[in-house]
């Protein structure tokens, strides 16, 4: 058998593949397609340009390939203005189901999950509401989980949406797509404080004139990581991604954005925000990427981290690749401690050291996180 | 007079450059002594020293502030005990609003003093109160502390926070640099409504146009980090027409 990668899956081959679970007989020949594909490109190593800093071979190596179990819940919607579907949907979409690898088509990652994918949510918000479609996803114990989730933006909606990761002892390997379609907006709130392996790819499309508002608050209990690929497919949309990193003591966080302008008038913006401590490892990969026939574009990368202690350590990795002259792009990274000339302004006013700190930490955090925002409740008490 | 600010032989380096040189000063309670001097003579030094700020070398000497060392005091704790200084380059602080950070800031200060919190309601009537006189519209009170000021709404801002926490030793460094006409007199009538027996200021300046507004006592030359002539307002209006040449030979 020619795989790149048999750490993790000698017990499986493609013979076998459609009885290692329950439930496998269904989209087994679409299943099959993509563990195919998933053997010829493996488990991503640090040799892939966008997983330089996330040694996820290593890192999944003793876990067993045995499902863990996993929880999707949808809490607190409007189930009015929504439709919820679950597996039947890919089996009457099949080509929906190959979706993700036709913008992303080297991953080894999507192409496992859509091998084992063994939860599904298809969200379909038809109508706009006030009231926030809130997805929870936990996990239980040890083995692993490919949840997937599919949300689909029908054209002039506007929602909130929420979506909490939490629990595991494993390693999660999640897939999301957001397909906003024209003149939709959406506001995205997304809280990770997993405690497993988690490795997430979220995907979304935009329609003409669409709009995505994305804040991340990432508190890992272990090593996770986030991949978004926003494909800027119809004229005039627009993505900013704000990402705030927390990681718990001896913990790593990774957050990767590739922004594809597709078409003309699109702007996206990414910025990320992380303070970390002892033992604690994160990185910032941001791609800009826009086509040679697309104009006016505008985007931003910004990455602030602050390092708490000598035993911290950051990697900011922003790129452009822009094959356009009309354009307006900026890129900052400032890497480094706490700013002594602020804390001397902050100390002459009767603060002290500790309170000082604080206070320039919440400061950094709430550049993201508004007092009226759905994550600040879950922000660690020393930052509210 | 009970001295409350007594700097005695002092002598302060950077980096084995000497910028403080043997320098003596006094100031008791109600008055208020102006620095005035040429660029790169340690003017800011200085006020960087008394407040405590981290990165000199004290060489030589000692300050008192109320008897007490103030080497041996945080910057923190110095402000706590009525030591302010206004800022000549205030930092900006993003994502920290100017409202909240004053209310930490006087809260600090008035648990340190074993007072209780102003009440919302009242802290909210005084700062608008104090405001007003400075003209600072309310919704700069709201924006983030001097993120996007101009140089003047951030000379304002610092008066505004002097104004609210009634220091007991006021140093303003350059309070009037970055000043139009309107707002220098505005922000200098707003500082020397704090004026009182009870408290003190130190004016660094380089303009004797700041003195007319708020009259010193005492004025000192500081020629090469060290004070050459002491004297009254007068001297003020001999540097604004003859500049420091006539110091420099001294």
């Amino acid at each position: 058998m020619v795989m790149k990668d048999l750490i993790m899956f000698n017990a499986l081959n493609i013979d076998s593949f459609d009885q290692s679970f329950d439930n496998f007989s269904l989209l087994s020949e679409e299943r099959k397609e993509a563990f195919a594909n998933f053997k010829k490109i493996g488990i991503p190593s640090k040799r892939d340009e966008r997983w330089k800093y996330t040694d996820l071979k290593n890192d999944i190596r003793d876990i067993n390939f045995s499902l863990c179990e996993t929880n999707i819940e949808i809490k607190n919607a409007d189930f009015d203005k929504l439709e919820v579907n679950e597996i039947d949907y890919f089996i009457n979409n099949k080509d929906l189901y190959f979706r993700p690898v036709k913008c992303l088509n080297d991953e080894g990652l999507i192409y496992l999950n859509l091998s084992y994918s063994n939860l599904f949510k298809v969200i379909t918000i038809r109508e706009t509401s006030d009231i926030p479609v809130i997805i929870d996803i936990e996990s239980f114990g040890e083995g692993m989980s490919f949840p997937r989730i599919l949300i689909n933006v029908l054209p002039g909606v506007k929602a909130d949406i929420q979506i909490f990761n939490r629990g595991g002892l494993g390693f999660i390997n999640q897939l999301i797509e957001l397909n906003i379609e024209k003149n939709s907006s959406i506001h995205f709130y997304r809280f990770n404080e997993s405690s497993s392996i988690h490795s997430e790819t979220f995907l979304s499309y935009l329609g003409y004139n669409s709009n995505l508002s994305f804040t991340n608050l990432s508190l890992p209990k272990n090593k996770s990581r986030l991949q978004v690929f926003n494909s800027f497919m119809g004229e005039s949309s627009s993505a900013e991604l704000k990402s705030i990193s927390i990681p718990q003591i001896g913990c790593k966080d990774d957050f990767l954005v590739h922004n594809n302008h597709i078409e003309s008038n699109c702007t996206s913006i990414v910025g990320m925000r992380s303070v970390l401590q002892k033992e604690v490892e994160c990185s910032f990969q941001a791609l800009i990427d826009i086509e040679n026939k697309v104009k006016n574009s505008k985007a931003e990368q910004d990455c602030k981290a602050i390092l708490l202690d000598e035993r911290a350590s950051m990697n900011a990795k922003p790129e452009m690749k822009i094959f356009n002259n009309d354009v307006v792009c900026k890129h900052g990274t400032t890497i480094g401690s706490l700013n002594k000339d602020q804390i001397f302004y902050l100390n002459s006013r009767g603060l002290n050291k500790a309170s000082a700190e604080k206070i320039l930490l919440q400061g950094i955090i709430s550049e993201y996180i508004s007092n009226n925002s759905p994550l600040k409740s879950f922000l660690p008490g020393s930052y509210k | 007079m009970k001295s409350f600010l007594k700097i005695k032989d002092l002598s302060i380096s950077v980096e084995d450059k000497s910028i403080i040189r043997n320098l003596n000063l006094k100031i008791n309670k109600g008055e208020v002594h102006a620095i005035m001097g040429p660029n790169g003579s340690g003017k800011s030094t200085l006020s960087n020293i008394l407040a405590g700020k981290e990165g000199y070398n004290i060489t030589n000497g000692e300050i008192l502030f109320c008897d007490e060392n103030l080497f041996e005091l945080n910057p923190d704790q110095r402000a706590n005990k009525g030591i302010f200084l206004a800022f000549q380059y205030p930092v900006e602080i993003p994502g920290v609003t100017n409202i909240n950070f004053i209310k930490t800031a006087l809260e600090s200060n008035r648990k340190f003093r074993g007072l209780e919190p102003l009440k919302p309601g009242d802290f909210l009537k005084l700062i608008k109160k104090k405001a007003e006189l400075l003209e600072i519209p309310e919704d700069r009170l709201k924006r983030q502390l001097n993120v996007g000021f101009s140089g003047g709404e951030k000379k304002r801002n610092e008066a505004l926070q002097l104004m609210m926490l009634e220091p007991s030793l006021a140093i303003l460094d350059e309070t009037d640099s970055g000043l139009d006409v309107d707002a220098f007199k505005i922000v200098a009538d707003a500082v020397n409504s704090t004026r009182s027996k009870d408290n003190s200021m130190l004016i660094i300046t380089h303009y004797q146009r700041l003195l007319e507004r708020i009259q010193p006592d005492f004025v000192h030359v500081f020629i090469d980090g060290s004070i050459t002539e002491s004297g009254g307002p007068e001297l003020a209006h001999e540097i604004e027409e003859n500049g420091y040449e006539r110091f420099n030979n001294v």
